[in-house]
């Protein structure tokens, strides 16, 4: 007996030795980068039961369940967990982790990167996942960053079933920041072969993928059902059955909370949260995402009165953060000092960005200073569907003669107006009010919002474009991370920004959720995701 | 006959082609789809390809010859938002708003005629002035708010119906199963908006059958028959009722097509997936070939029921057709 588990015990050593050993051995042979990817926590096999619902919070888009036509919203991610799986991916244990593959390396000089996928990777229809699949979606791949991804690549080799290497033109150091799974598409792995049969449109209405969750069925905009993937290799699925519903009323989410129809509904900040906190049969998570900030479209310009920089500061100094926390958020969100979430790596936090202080008379003091002791007339752009948020922010700036009125637009129109910058918000007596927890690390959010080069942005600034030059052209990890600080000081030591507070974009969370009491909140553990993803750990009570 | 069917056969062709030519040129004064999609810090290239694959690089005047084309093959576009064909989302809401709007089409009728009829036959009396309050509040009480209340009684506080959705059924065109089962199944789930969204219209209906009513019992034939010594009753159920329904039924009628087009509000409330929604979200979204779609077909219900009601009162009333 005794012997008989000592064998058992040898060849399981051996077993295991050999495996990571395999994961181990290079592919590359050259000088390689260090790469922080956490290994994958394969985790016991077990019988999904019962019916999660979740509630989103606008309607459903099919197109989200293909990821070759990937968006740069971060709610298709949340898809892209149910069906699919990405080579790479941010999870609870690691913001990059290994997923479909076990194995990566990334040359010194950036010019190559090569994966090696686990052995036994299925697709929801049996068909195994090779690197042919790998080639194919990358090849194919036509959405968010895809220029970047066929600009720079030379070649792929594919060097047998489980093996990969990209051969760049030149350097390509964002590569693994950009292929990640919890940036954008092209690192979740389509099946060529089902794609090419079912077409673009076949595919978008019945997708297959090699992730948690297989696509039952789909109304367009209205309701997706997912069935557990039993041969998912990381785990079984804890839910046998996910129903996703696209409900944009908020008093019908919390409504549906209440009666049982959901388990899980999103985006439950505001009017309604006291309710969903009274409630002893519902739970919350504060889901912290990204920090609220305000932005000055045409500061740069000479008559626009946030040229000068004791206006914005004023500007700053005029809000009651702490106020504002607890009438928006029932004093769950955080006063903050940085406009970057402290989620994403390289951001400046704590004693490098101090929760800005509240300061009425030194606000007005700097007003007269600056030429406006009887303040002037703004207009005021708030992310919707915040306008109650914004009225109370407005309250504050009238206190120092700030008068602005509120332009209430819808989501979609907003981020349209944003997303083109000065050609969007033309006038320079705008203040815009936003939020974008993204991801990709802070220079991410600065590509997008501080640099000349980007559409979106409405700051243009010699010292900053000096910094940001140096920082795209460094292949120094460390320098990099030291310019992307340096270019947050300025914007928060400029005011060009001013962060207000950390938002918690509350979740509701209905009885059936499983753990019971708080808990529960072990689902939001992926770092700088805004909704609780992996899927395949959700457990709920059976159905009655 | 046959050249008056045949003229408002044209007339009614005329129509639909200014109507869409209308919402064509409207939509795109909304702003530019693709800005709205493509989120800030989108790579130009992505924008771009966006663009072509909408179809949007083109001049106007392609956008529009590709549009009519298609509607004349039946193909109303690929949706922005929702990513397949418009042509398929539009059917598969449709039978959904079409329960909704018959069960509060009948909720409606069940409610305003008899109630109208009682306030008319018993006109200034207590019936009468009940049957006026009802119209009143019918009226003053907009749905949505109607539809709250009926949430927080009976969804939140009486856990009786549910308060979201349609239920698991669905009409599947591929499944002639389900085209008979969908309209008998999961009625619990329309009892609230079907009523939220009849209660409105059942004050309308009350009104108007009133009026036509009294029109009806006030006229020189009904006096005529009354002095013959025929019973009340049947003057009321075999004159009467007949002739006092006509505004009624037209009425009607144009109110189920509202309620199957548009009862966007009530859809939200109650998350039911129509084709009101699906506006409202096309609409936000400036999901161009979408609203097209949807306002077409809308536009093509009213058009049909114009045209039958107009060929059926030249067929009966020939000073109509020999008139135009």
């Amino acid at each position: 007996m005794v012997y008989g588990l000592l064998l058992l015990l040898t060849t399981l050593t051996v077993t295991a030795t050999s495996c990571a050993d395999a994961a181990e051995k290079g592919i590359l042979n050259v000088p390689l980068a260090q790469l922080d990817i956490k290994p994958a926590q394969v985790e016991a096999r077990g019988t999904p039961r019962g019916t999660l619902t979740i509630a989103m919070h606008f309607a459903l888009d099919p197109g989200w369940l293909d990821p070759l036509e990937h968006s740069y919203a971060v709610t298709q991610q949340m898809y892209d967990y149910l069906v699919h799986d990405a080579m790479i991916k941010p999870m609870p244990y690691g913001y990059v982790t290994y997923g479909l593959a076990e194995h990566a390396e990334l040359a010194a000089d950036f010019r190559r990167a090569a994966f090696r996928l686990r052995p036994g990777l299925k697709f929801h229809d049996g068909h195994p996942l090779t690197t042919a699949d790998v080639k194919w979606t990358y090849e194919n791949f036509k959405g968010a960053y895809a220029k970047i991804f066929h600009d720079k690549l030379e070649h792929i080799q594919v060097v047998d079933d489980r093996t990969i290497i990209f051969h760049f033109k030149e350097p390509f150091i964002d590569f693994m920041d950009l292929y990640n799974g919890g940036v954008g598409g092209i690192g979740w792995i389509v099946p060529k072969h089902y794609y090419e049969k079912a077409g673009r449109d076949g595919f978008k209405a019945n997708p297959i993928g090699a992730g948690p969750y297989k696509l039952v069925s789909q109304e367009a905009g209205v309701q997706m059902v997912f069935e557990a993937f039993e041969g998912y290799w990381r785990r079984t699925p804890a839910a046998k059955t996910i129903i996703v519903k696209g409900i944009r009323d908020p008093a019908a989410r919390m409504a549906g909370l209440q009666t049982g129809e959901l388990d899980l509904a999103f985006g439950m900040t505001g009017k309604l949260l006291p309710r969903l906190m009274s409630d002893p049969n519902l739970r919350w998570d504060p889901n912290f995402t990204g920090p609220w900030w305000l932005m000055f479209p045409g500061y740069n310009e000479q008559n626009s009165p946030f040229h000068d920089k004791r206006v914005r500061e004023a500007v700053s100094l005029a809000i009651n953060r702490r106020f504002l926390v607890q009438q928006e958020t029932q004093g769950i969100s955080k006063v903050w000092g940085n406009w970057i979430s402290p989620e994403n790596r390289d951001a400046l936090q704590g004693p490098d960005a101090p929760a800005p202080e509240y300061d009425v008379a030194k606000a007005k003091q700097l007003m007269a200073q600056a030429g406006f002791p009887n303040g002037f007339d703004v207009e005021y752009l708030p992310f919707p569907p915040y306008f109650d948020m914004g009225e109370r922010i407005l309250t504050d700036l009238r206190a120092i003669g700030i008068r602005g009125k509120l332009q209430s637009l819808e989501g979609p129109a907003f981020r349209a107006k944003i997303g083109q910058g000065r050609k969007g918000v033309p006038g320079n007596r705008t203040i815009v009010q936003n939020i974008d927890p993204r991801a990709g690390g802070s220079k991410a959010n600065i590509a997008v919002y501080a640099v000349c080069a980007s559409t979106a942005s409405f700051i243009c600034e010699p010292q900053i474009e000096s910094l940001w030059a140096k920082h795209q052209a460094s292949r120094d990890l460390a320098e990099r991370e030291r310019l992307v600080k340096a270019i947050q000081r300025i914007l928060l030591a400029e005011y060009y920004f001013v962060p207000i507070y950390w938002n918690s974009f509350v979740h509701g969370i209905g009885p059936r959720v499983l753990p019971e009491g708080k808990a529960v909140s072990k689902y939001w553990d992926t770092l700088n995701a805004p909704y609780p993803w992996p899927w395949e750990v959700w457990e709920v009570k059976a159905d009655r | 006959m046959k050249k008056y069917v045949l003229v408002r056969a044209l007339y009614s062709v005329v129509t639909l082609w200014l109507l869409v030519t209308i919402v064509f040129g409207l939509v795109r004064l909304t702003g530019d789809p693709v800005a709205m999609k493509a989120e800030a810090g989108a790579d130009p290239a992505y924008v771009a390809q966006l663009r072509q694959s909408w179809g949007l690089d083109q001049p106007l005047y392609r956008q529009y010859a590709g549009f009519i084309g298609r509607l004349l093959r039946a193909d109303f576009g690929h949706s922005f938002e929702k990513s397949l064909p418009v042509r398929d989302i539009y059917f598969e809401r449709l039978p959904n708003s079409l329960k909704l709007g018959l069960a509060a089409f009948l909720i409606s009728i069940a409610l305003g005629v008899p109630f109208g009829m009682l306030s008319a036959l018993k006109v200034n009396s207590s019936w009468d002035n009940a049957g006026k309050m009802v119209a009143l509040l019918g009226l003053s009480m907009p749905g949505f708010f109607v539809g709250l209340v009926l949430i927080i009684v009976f969804g939140i506080q009486l856990r009786w119906l549910p308060v979201l959705g349609k239920g698991g059924s669905a009409f599947v065109w591929s499944a002639p199963s389900t085209w008979l089962t969908f309209w008998f199944r999961d009625w619990n789930h329309l009892v609230m908006p079907a009523f939220a969204l009849g209660w409105y219209f059942s004050g309308a209906m009350l009104r108007i059958t009133r009026s036509g009513m009294l029109d009806v019992l006030g006229s020189d034939y009904i006096k005529l028959v009354r002095l013959k010594g025929v019973p009340e009753r049947m003057v009321v159920a075999k004159h009467a009722l007949k002739n006092s329904m006509i505004p009624v039924l037209t009425f009607a009628g144009l109110n189920l097509l509202i309620m199957v087009n548009v009862a966007v509000v009530i859809e939200v409330i109650f998350n039911w997936p129509g084709v009101g929604q699906l506006l409202y979200d096309a609409l936000s979204n400036r999901d161009f070939p979408m609203v097209q779609g949807v306002v077409l077909m809308s536009g093509l219900m009213i058009v049909l029921l114009n045209f039958t009601i107009d060929v059926l009162y030249g067929y009966v009333d020939p000073r109509i057709r020999l008139s135009r």
